[in-house]
């Protein structure tokens, strides 16, 4: 419990983030690379884009969940070390957007996994993803309150 | 005790046993620094594997060199059929050729 409060004092300082591509077109990715890319430069808050869910504090996910995805969508999910966020970035991801009725999906993903910030747009702007990320941080803030409080109960 | 001298210089067993603990100690250390609070036991414990299930078989895990290379063993296709022609497998033509190929760098080296 101690090494965990250890990171959680260094938390808000950094955030690593990672994604997952559950379908989508590939438009709310290429936003998302615009994101990281210098003109927006996520890195300037001190959030980094990392390839393994196992370094992630956020998730973000795009598209709208196919059959094909959802087993792995929810590895994914479980791979993350606590206290973890989810952002669904795009329309798709949200409500299935044009292929709310398509037999292959499974989602949403808040069907699959816990969404903790909706970031909407077809595909969202760069900027809304940076606030939804941004709104991620406070979630985990206040989950590590919690685990402060677990902490002090033990 | 422990050292041969080569020459050019001596190869010393203690040397070597310190080099190992030094570098074991920053190994160590640098593994300790990571994380220890995944919870055992559960997907958090587990391979990446870009979502998929981890594949128990490690013949899954890996990519053959014939794949990885497949372009360049395409390229080299001749000058590899003419080693692979010239390789009998027999322990004493290896080492033939071994003594062979450095007898001519020896001489390259020696008198060029």
């Amino acid at each position: 419990m101690i090494k965990l409060e250890k990171y959680m004092e260094v938390f808000p300082k950094s955030l690593w983030v990672t994604t997952c591509n559950s379908g989508s077109c590939n438009g709310c990715d290429i936003e998302i690379v615009a994101t990281i890319s210098p003109r927006y430069d996520i890195e300037r808050f001190g959030m980094k884009l990392v390839g393994t869910p196992r370094h992630a504090d956020v998730l973000i996910v795009t598209g709208p969940v196919t059959k094909f995805m959802t087993k792995k969508l929810l590895r994914i999910y479980n791979q993350m070390p606590d206290p973890k966020a989810v952002v669904c970035v795009g329309n798709c991801g949200a409500s299935g957007d044009v292929f709310y009725k398509s037999y292959n999906l499974d989602g949403p993903v808040d069907r699959i996994i816990p969404v903790d910030v909706y970031v909407h747009g077809c595909p969202p702007r760069p900027e809304a993803i940076i606030e939804g990320v941004a709104k991620a941080v406070l979630k985990l803030e206040s989950l590590r309150g919690e685990h402060q409080k677990v902490g002090e109960g033990q | 005790m422990g050292k041969v001298f080569t020459g050019f210089g001596y190869w010393d067993v203690g040397a070597w046993i310190i080099f190992f603990v030094v570098a074991a100690f920053y190994v160590l250390w640098l593994r300790y620094q990571g994380r220890s609070d995944y919870k055992k036991g559960t997907e958090q414990d587990e391979i990446y594997w870009s979502g998929n299930e981890t594949p128990e078989d490690g013949d899954g895990l890996t990519v053959p060199a014939s794949s990885a290379y497949w372009g360049f063993r395409k390229a080299l296709e001749p000058f590899y059929d003419r080693l692979v022609g010239m390789h009998t497998g027999i322990a004493t033509d290896i080492l033939g050729f071994y003594i062979l190929v450095t007898a001519f760098m020896a001489a390259i080296i020696l008198f060029v």
